[in-house]
């Protein structure tokens, strides 16, 4: 989801890690937790992670963003110096099929209280977003907004133009076949030829965006009025008193998810983390209150305030609205393949 | 023994003739030549390499730039931008540094501080502010009567971020040739009859002509490697070559192919220079001449 954050970021670093620029993982009680960076990176650890190294006397190093490529290059040239690593599902199914991940062993990770379609092989959930239809309240009310996907792609009758995120794995593929009436349960796998054919009907109106900010930018000034939006960010931008607000229905559910690189010195440290943290909902929810992205596991829902609740996917009030959930096992596979296709279909 | 010490003898002129002569001062070069190999001569090397390696041997990577019009597009595009980037930040550069060798010490340091203050600051945050500007509800379009004109997400949006960036880089080079012009050449010209323009074009110019080949390749070479302001000011029609690359890398992780791009922008761009300095004396212009 975040990708692009990190993207922005990838230094000359990317060219030397083909090399190997990773560093050392030592034998000291210390564990290595990365994520997409930020303030949302500091509102995490300090909620679930430092709290963990406090009682256990471990200390907590961070880096931030996460970068597949160093993630790559430091476990191929043996030099890992990433405990945890927040990343997109495809690339968990990636990096477990490549070997560059550690499996989940589940006698350490007690994984039995989340719900199964979030744990992979190698990942354990982090947090759980949606894919909403953001729109800016001045320009639409409360009553008259696109409220389905097809009438986000109405530009007859919500004049105006739209936003996604520029990748593959943004949703918009989804989107598209779910406005032109593929029944949600038919979505997998994706017919591209006709996500297409729908995109290509709004092409003109289409605001692609690379970051985060980018997106609240775009939905608060009114540019972009509607946009194919991360709740959390529409909520942060509420929150500030930007005029955006969420649609929640026909939402598609997405989430992040944590892995241990392969040859991590202190394995042990990053499965004790993790198994505190997938059965700590209080801490999880301490997070939730801060960003509206839902928690790992839904037993942390009772801690979450109420009005945070009515502004995250997996609450009574909006999981019913949910579309469908991402499928990452088809983005594993056909990632590289649907990018070539977007980046030609963008330059045309 | 003394035959082999007679043949060896008129050889060593030659020798000398042939190698420079390295005192204990030229050892001086020796962390710079270290630091080249290890930073610049191995990681190439590597991705050499690895273009021609991953995932399997064979020239695979290279074909699968042919498979799609795409990557053609987008490298000719990446040329297109660099071309037009290099030649209005000359045309703004050039009157610029050409006023700063006429302005007195203290508007020469505010001219000079006003090209290298944004240089300091970080190309993330100088991108956001130009979008904040340039954007349908920006700045610029709210001073403006009448519907927005697009500046943002087309090449308009990517020629003033990218020209901004790369300004200084042609405002030294210039200035520090044009420094060097001896003012009294013209007022010789003129003397003789010469018109102040026709002066300045044939006697002016021509000095200073090194430091403008010297911004031209500088601004030209590191404009081609530019993604993350296309990427934020432009559309998806503006992406560059390098946005790619990095898309390999690290999102979809062919780093046989990356390898590949690399290596043919790095190629295409040799050829470019090696074709520009056979019509015209580079060794000469970027400093051969005094």
């Amino acid at each position: 989801m975040w990708a692009g954050r990190g993207r922005a970021a990838v230094s000359a670093c990317a060219l030397i890690a083909l090399a190997g620029c990773g560093g050392s993982g030592g034998d000291a009680k210390e564990l290595t937790v990365v994520m997409w960076g930020g303030d949302d990176q500091q509102k995490a650890v300090s909620a679930y992670v430092e709290p963990w190294g406090k009682e256990q006397g471990v200390k907590i190093k961070q880096d931030s963003p996460t970068d597949y490529a160093k993630f790559r290059a430091q476990v191929e040239a043996k030099k890992v110096s990433w405990g945890v690593v927040e990343v997109e599902p495809n690339f968990a199914v990636t990096a477990c099929k490549s070997g560059w991940a550690l499996k989940i062993d589940k006698a350490k990770i007690d994984t039995s209280k989340l719900d199964q379609k979030l744990v992979g092989d190698c990942a354990v959930p982090t947090l759980q977003y949606a894919f909403t239809i953001g729109y800016n309240t001045t320009v639409f009310s409360a009553q008259n907004h696109p409220k389905t996907w097809a009438e986000f792609f109405d530009t007859k009758r919500f004049p105006g133009k739209r936003g996604f995120w520029k990748y593959a794995t943004g949703a918009m593929f989804e989107a598209a076949l779910l406005a032109d009436g593929v029944p949600a349960d038919k979505l997998y796998p994706l017919d591209i030829d006709r996500a297409f054919r729908k995109l290509d009907t709004i092409k003109k109106d289409i605001v692609f965006y690379e970051t985060g900010e980018q997106q609240q930018q775009l939905v608060s000034s009114g540019e972009t009025p509607l946009i194919q939006a991360w709740n959390g960010r529409i909520f942060a931008a509420a929150k500030e008193g930007k005029p955006v607000a969420n649609e929640w229905n026909q939402h598609l559910l997405s989430y992040d998810q944590l892995v241990i690189p392969a040859g991590y010195k202190r394995a042990d440290l990053a499965q004790q983390w993790l198994n505190w943290f997938l059965n700590n909902p209080k801490a999880q929810a301490i997070y939730t209150n801060h960003s509206a992205y839902a928690p790992a596991s839904d037993a942390a829902l009772d801690y979450v305030n109420p009005d945070v609740r009515k502004e995250i996917p997996t609450s009574p009030e909006n999981a019913p609205k949910r579309a469908a959930i991402i499928d990452y096992s088809y983005w594993a596979d056909n990632y590289d393949k649907v990018s070539e296709r977007l980046n030609e279909w963008m330059a045309q | 023994m003394t035959a082999e010490a007679a043949t060896a003898e008129p050889a060593a002129p030659a020798v000398r003739r042939g190698l420079p002569r390295l005192d204990r001062w030229g050892l001086l070069v020796l962390p710079l030549v270290g630091f080249l190999l290890a930073v610049l001569v191995w990681p190439l090397t590597a991705v050499l390499l690895r273009s021609f390696t991953d995932p399997e041997p064979g020239v695979e990577n290279y074909l699968a730039f042919f498979h799609s019009p795409v990557y053609l597009d987008v490298l000719v595009n990446t040329f297109v931008t660099a071309g037009l980037v290099t030649l209005v930040t000359l045309l703004l550069g050039f009157p610029y540094s050409y006023l700063m060798t006429l302005a007195s010490p203290f508007w020469r340091g505010v001219l000079m501080l006003a090209v290298l203050v944004p240089f300091w600051t970080s190309l993330l945050v100088r991108t956001f502010a130009w979008v904040l500007i340039l954007r349908d509800t920006g700045v610029v379009n709210e001073l403006l009567p009448g519907p927005p004109v697009p500046l943002l997400r087309n090449l308009p949006g990517v020629l003033i971020g990218m020209v901004q960036v790369m300004l200084p880089f042609a405002v030294l080079p210039m200035y520090a040739a044009m420094r060097g012009i001896d003012r009294r050449l013209l007022q010789a010209a003129e003397g003789l009859g010469a018109r102040p323009a026709f002066a300045f074009w044939r006697i002016y110019a021509p000095l200073a002509v090194p430091g403008v080949a010297a911004s031209a390749l500088l601004v030209f070479v590191s404009s081609l490697g530019f993604y993350v302001t296309p990427a934020l000011l432009g559309g998806p029609k503006n992406i560059m070559i390098g946005e790619l690359i990095v898309q390999q890398l690290s999102g979809v992780l062919r780093w046989g192919f990356a390898s590949a791009l690399a290596v043919i922008l790095l190629v295409v761009t040799g050829g470019l220079l090696m074709l520009m300095s056979r019509l015209v004396d580079l060794r000469r212009l970027l400093g051969g001449a005094r």
